[in-house]
């Protein structure tokens, strides 16, 4: 009898565990969570790609992105709180038409998508990259892993880095550096970050 | 700048249309679609009208994209001054009307926007206000695309599989989505006084705003396209398709006779910043040799024609290309017989040969640096079969040996200091004319006197 509970227990953790991230193939979805999925593929994929998997380096990779940071940015867009150029032109109206629950499904649907392979660059960036990455520069900048992972896959409202494209990467340090991008805790952090600085570890995310 | 000669009412106008664009703010100062999406012109438009990858997708999804709005209306005008080497004839006669000087060429009125989730379209209305010879203001339809569309997912629930529709237009190839085909090909805008040359192919310009077609198509992973449409005189149901164009005048307008075909086929592919299409369209059409005798015998105008577009679309650098090869098969046998008969049909064509070919090249590269600042250079050339019975000598619009070849460049700058304004220089360059070099038309005249310079001021909102 406690054999089966023990299993019965396991059997909930793990549907429990699959509702979380297999959003897809859940068979039985909410409301939002159709909307969700129709807008993903009828209109954000159109610039990130299918399941978030973008190709232009204009539009971030959604895939396997930290669910509470897409959420966060969503409502981020919404508010205007996210106010660079491209947020201006790309997104805030887009997501003036995603109440919240659509948000937080569609939140949810990238970060069970499977992530893209990264994308190998120039060796010298990518090792330059690692270590600003990993160390940080000794007075400077903190590094970056503390608070994106060891190995950039985010925490929460941190986003994933990982299989980021290069140069949407740089456009952001850039933005957030010339504060056209309101990120205070960001800015602080890499206000004396340099433009190759920026390339190398863009490079170096590029390629996990 | 003659002010003086633009009247104190029509200076009052411009100014008082200036000064509300003036007035309106800039962030918002985007037309119905980016109004529906929310979005900047940007997203569209690597500069209006030539579309984005993002931009095809929302043409292809009938502009259903985005909220309905209640007031679906867009504006758009120009201002222009055209300056043309030589605006003389033979007999000293001024050629085109209103050069070299400021003159509102066009304004239009949009209509545009999503319905529902699956339909959505366009109606555009225009004042020419060089219609005729420049000195009487015409208003008619302009572009116009209407659209049901229906879409499925992939397995995978993760990009769409097919996004298909039917589409309502009056102007074979308005409802393309690449800029490699004519009716949204560059240039984008033209002189409203310029020069104009003897010969174009059906399929370039030739029905638009005559025609109503209605065609399905199918767009399958973002990578293979295939429509079929069939055009027809628009009459009866679809007359408002034609509304404003004269078809009651002989010449001028083509008459169709029934339904006549019209395809398209592309492959699509995006990586990276960058997107290619390589595709072919064409169309079969049988035309009265005279549009007020729809009894008569037809001619037949088949057109073939291959094109493609690369673009590479990134925050600072855009760069693009777009080529198509337009071949056009001249089958006169309503005309021709007539014409050896000695009673050519009504106001119809009088060819020489019972067969001709007429065919057309453009190539066009345009780079953008921070999409604002812009050049454009394109080559073109039209050539075909001599036929002295089509292409006559005669002075300015004549040809002294008979041929329809006319070729040159065109090059383009332009500066958008907002997104939905566009002031640009514009010059044409031909070395060759209705056949030749030098005296072209039979009267003296070089094919270098009619090129032609052109400022324009394109507002949109």
């Amino acid at each position: 009898m406690k054999r089966i509970r023990v299993g019965l227990a396991t059997l909930a953790c793990l549907f429990a565990a699959l509702d979380g991230t297999a959003f897809a193939a859940s068979g039985a979805t909410s409301a939002s969570d159709d909307a969700a999925i129709k807008l993903a593929t009828q209109v954000c994929s159109s610039c990130h790609g299918p399941g978030g998997d973008s190709q232009s380096p204009t539009f971030p990779r959604l895939a396997g992105q930290q669910q509470a940071y897409v959420s966060a940015q969503i409502k981020a867009f919404k508010s205007g709180a996210r106010n660079e150029q491209e947020a201006h032109d790309y997104m805030l109206g887009m997501t003036t038409l995603i109440d919240d629950a659509t948000a937080e499904s569609l939140a949810r649907y990238f970060a069970s998508q499977p992530h893209p392979k990264g994308i190998p660059g120039d060796p010298a960036a990518m090792a330059a990259g690692k270590k600003i990455f990993e160390q940080g520069i000794p007075g400077q900048v903190v590094a970056c892993a503390t608070c994106h992972g060891a190995h950039a896959e985010g925490n929460g409202i941190f986003p994933r880095l990982a299989d980021q494209h290069e140069a949407y990467i740089v456009r952001q340090l850039t933005v957030i550096q010339r504060n056209l991008r309101n990120s205070p805790v960001m800015h602080g952090i890499i206000k004396n970050l340099t433009p190759e600085e920026m390339k190398n570890v863009a490079t170096y995310l590029q390629s996990l | 700048m003659n002010i003086k000669s633009m009247g104190v009412g029509r200076l009052l106008v411009c100014l008082g249309v200036l000064g509300w664009f003036g007035l309106i703010n800039p962030a918002r100062a985007i037309p119905a679609f980016a109004r529906q999406t929310g979005q900047a012109c940007v997203a569209c438009h690597v500069s209006f009208p030539e579309l984005t990858p993002y931009g095809r997708m929302f043409k292809l999804s009938g502009y259903t994209i985005g909220t309905r709005q209640a007031l679906p209306l867009a504006l758009m005008a120009q201002f222009g001054v055209t300056h043309v080497r030589n605006n003389r004839d033979d007999q000293g006669q001024k050629i085109v009307p209103k050069t070299d000087k400021p003159v509102l060429s066009a304004a239009s009125v949009f209509a545009g926007g999503k319905i529902t989730d699956n339909i959505g379209g366009w109606i555009q209305w225009t004042y020419n206000n060089l219609a005729g010879n420049g000195d009487v203001g015409h208003s008619g339809i302009d572009n116009t695309d209407l659209r049901v569309v229906g879409r499925s997912e992939n397995t995978d629930n993760t990009d769409m599989r097919w996004l298909y529709g039917l589409t309502v237009n009056n102007n074979p190839t308005v409802q393309d989505v690449w800029n490699s085909t004519p009716a949204f090909g560059f240039p984008f805008t033209t002189p409203p006084n310029g020069i104009g040359a003897a010969a174009a192919t059906m399929l370039d310009g030739q029905l638009g705003q005559q025609v109503a077609g209605v065609g399905g198509y199918v767009y399958w992973n973002r990578t293979v396209y295939v429509e079929l449409s069939g055009y027809q005189t628009a009459d009866g149901f679809f007359a408002p398709l034609r509304a404003g164009t004269d078809t009651q005048t002989p010449g001028g307008v083509h008459r169709l006779s029934g339904v006549d075909p019209y395809w398209r086929v592309a492959w699509n592919r995006e990586w990276g910043a960058d997107s290619l299409m390589v595709g072919a369209y064409g169309g079969h059409f049988r035309v009265y040799p005279d549009n007020t005798l729809p009894y008569t015998d037809t001619d037949r105008f088949t057109d073939i024609a291959v094109d493609a577009q690369f673009q590479h679309i990134s925050q600072d650098h855009t760069y693009t290309f777009q080529y198509t090869h337009i071949h056009e098969n001249q089958d006169y046998r309503a005309s021709y017989p007539a014409t050896l008969a000695g009673a050519p049909i009504g106001a119809g064509p009088a060819p020489a040969n019972a067969h001709d070919t007429l065919i057309t090249d453009k190539l066009k590269g345009t780079y953008y640096f921070d999409r604002k600042y812009g050049a454009t250079l394109s080559v073109v050339r039209t050539h075909g079969t001599a036929d002295a019975g089509l292409y006559a000598p005669g002075s300015v619009g004549g040809s002294v040996n008979g041929r329809p070849d006319t070729q040159g460049y065109i090059l383009e700058l332009d500066y958008l200091p907002q997104q939905n304004v566009r002031l640009m220089l514009q010059y044409y360059g031909y070395s060759k004319f209705n056949g030749s070099r030098r005296n072209y038309d039979g009267s003296g005249r070089p094919a270098s006197d009619n090129n032609t310079l052109f400022a324009n001021i394109w507002l949109v909102y």
